[in-house]
């Protein structure tokens, strides 16, 4: 797993949520909020397909962790490594 | 395999979801994408409640559809309440075909306004008839937006009072409450301002739509991913009692003397209704308010299409005077003002010489007044006022004078349905349609493993029940922490 996987898998599951959005040219730096129209249903669903698809829990506080891809890559890689050790 | 089925029904379940009308199934469908084990009840034979579908003699027919609002029209972009829905669920807009109305018209006396999937024709329409409210309009428009109607706790002002107050003319008052209410109102001639403002836009600032395949567009694909994600459908299995204990549910109590067990329950038959089936009787929270708003509906069916009459519209919302009553009549029927639909007139009219229309008029009535008819009385009833419904119809189509006699003998089939229908169909209380003036947003009851989805939420329309059952389904069971 790396900081590249991550960003590609949480990329899958928004547009496994968000079909309609085009997502040829989404900037890893900025807020994804500010490139797709997602809103909080969204984000929760982010949320919801990292667990029913990798088993990773992001508690409500640390939602703010996903705004961006890079920083979702930051804070979930760990996550995904733990997971794969254990 | 029934035996298989009836196993897995007595295992333990996490959710049972009470009524496979829209939000039951939304609810249901969000509830399985995430792993849930849900069990879904419904005590009628076919799914949609409120919104399903029958064929009588080879003609197919949408019970409540007249129109689905929220069409995403081009000017209304990505806000509509629809396109979220899809995503919810995971169904593409494509996927339903959405015809958009030709044009609609509410009309008062002699006063017309027109709409249709266009805001700004709307706008321009008020201005043109109404131009001294050109301003008092806009500001209205300015307080609808300010206000935080989609929110939870929004506060259930009236809107009789608020347009009183912020319009000069109260024709343009009562006509902008008239196609609102229709569309959604549980109260008695006046309708709560956030349920107003999200009718509002659902109607004139989205627009009106029909998927070609009608209700079945939506409720087939529901159907299949549900069974597809193993959630277990019992058809014609109504509920007899849900029990409680120490201000939980502890089971349910089916009418076939089973009991099903879960962690929540999600009850979407209303909340007079599931307060009457809670077992002991809840005798510390004072019980919901009773709805009464009914309707009855005659669907003409004839050949060709309604162009032939001369007739383009979509929907026509009219009011015999300058004053719109919204309430239970006291006869068994009030012909002063309705609603008239003619669901070929969503997109393209199709002209091949197997081509059959409806002309669909609906009227406010009463369920008591229904009710206490004697079979053979009730019968002869429904086709005097079938009759009575269509003469009065036509005096608010165009050439309808005219026409009738003609339109009258090209007729090859009608329908009606009256309070009682909807009572036998859906189990509300007192037939009605939009269920308790009193609503519970949220979904939350006195009990703490008990949420209420669909009607009694608020959350009118098929996109707004499709909507409620899936908040319910998020916020109360699927919300991690």
């Amino acid at each position: 797993m790396n900081k590249e996987k991550v960003r590609k898998i949480v990329l899958d599951i928004i547009a496994e949520i968000a079909p309609d959005e085009d997502f040829s040219d989404v900037k890893p730096e900025i807020r994804l909020r500010d490139q797709l129209d997602l809103d909080s249903m969204d984000f929760l669903d982010i949320v919801m397909e990292l667990r029913k698809q990798h088993g990773i829990d992001v508690p409500e506080a640390e939602y703010r962790q996903l705004e961006s891809l890079d920083s979702c890559a930051d804070y979930l890689l760990p996550k995904f490594e733990a997971g794969a050790a254990a | 395999m029934p035996a298989i089925s009836k196993d897995k029904a007595s295992e333990h379940h996490d959710v049972a979801v009470i009524g496979a009308g829209l939000s039951g199934l939304a609810a249901a469908l969000r509830l399985a994408m995430f792993g849930k084990k849900v069990i879904l009840l419904e005590k009628h034979y076919v799914v949609g409640g409120l919104n399903s579908f029958y064929a009588k003699k080879g003609v197919k027919f949408d019970v409540g559809l007249h129109a689905l609002t929220n069409y995403p029209s081009p000017q209304s972009g990505k806000s509509s309440p629809l396109l979220k829905l899809c995503r919810q669920l995971r169904i593409s807009l494509d996927s339903l075909n959405l015809l958009p109305q030709s044009h609609s018209r509410i009309t008062f006396g002699s006063e017309n306004l027109l709409f249709n999937n266009n805001f700004d024709f709307f706008l321009s329409q008020v201005e043109d008839k109404f131009p001294k409210e050109r301003d008092r309009f806009q500001s209205l428009l300015a307080k609808m937006e300010s206000f935080p109607a989609y929110s939870v706790d929004a506060e259930e002002l009236s809107t009789r009072s608020i347009l009183k107050e912020s319009i000069g003319d109260p024709l343009l008052s009562e006509m902008l409450l008239c196609p609102t209410c229709y569309y959604g109102s549980a109260r008695k001639n006046d309708i709560d301002f956030p349920t107003f403002i999200m009718l509002f836009d659902a109607i004139f600032r989205q627009g009106l739509a029909r998927p070609e395949h009608g209700i079945r567009a939506i409720l087939g694909p529901l159907t299949k991913r549900i069974k597809e994600l193993g959630v277990i459908r019992r058809m014609n299995c109504g509920v007899e009692t849900i029990k409680t204990e120490g201000g939980k549910v502890s089971g349910i109590v089916l009418e076939s003397g089973e009991t099903i067990t879960s962690d929540q329950v999600i009850s979407t038959c209303g909340a007079v209704e599931t307060e009457a089936l809670i077992d002991p009787p809840d005798c510390s929270n004072s019980p919901t308010i009773e709805g009464k708003f009914s309707i009855m509906e005659s669907i003409f069916v004839f050949p060709g299409v309604p162009e032939d009459f001369g007739w383009d519209e979509t929907v026509v919302f009219f009011n015999d005077s300058e004053t719109f009553c919204y309430d239970e009549p006291d006869g068994l029927i009030d012909l002063r003002s309705g609603v008239v639909c003619m669901p070929d007139n969503y997109g393209e009219q199709v002209r091949d010489s197997a081509q059959k229309s409806k002309l669909r008029i609906t009227h406010p009535a009463n369920f008591d007044r229904w009710s206490e008819l004697e079979q053979p009385t009730y019968e002869s009833e429904k086709n005097l006022w079938e009759e009575r419904i269509l003469d009065n119809g036509m005096k608010y189509l165009k050439n309808g004078k005219e026409v009738i006699d003609s339109f009258r003998s090209k007729t090859t089939f009608r329908d009606t349905f009256t309070p009682r229908t909807i009572k036998k169909y859906t189990g509300h209380a007192n037939g009605t349609l939009y269920g308790s003036p009193q609503k519970r947003r949220d979904g939350t009851t006195a009990f703490e493993n008990l949420f209420l989805a669909g009607t009694d939420q608020g959350y009118v329309g098929i996109v707004g029940a499709m909507l409620g059952g899936i908040a319910v389904a998020n916020n109360q069971i699927l919300r991690p922490g």
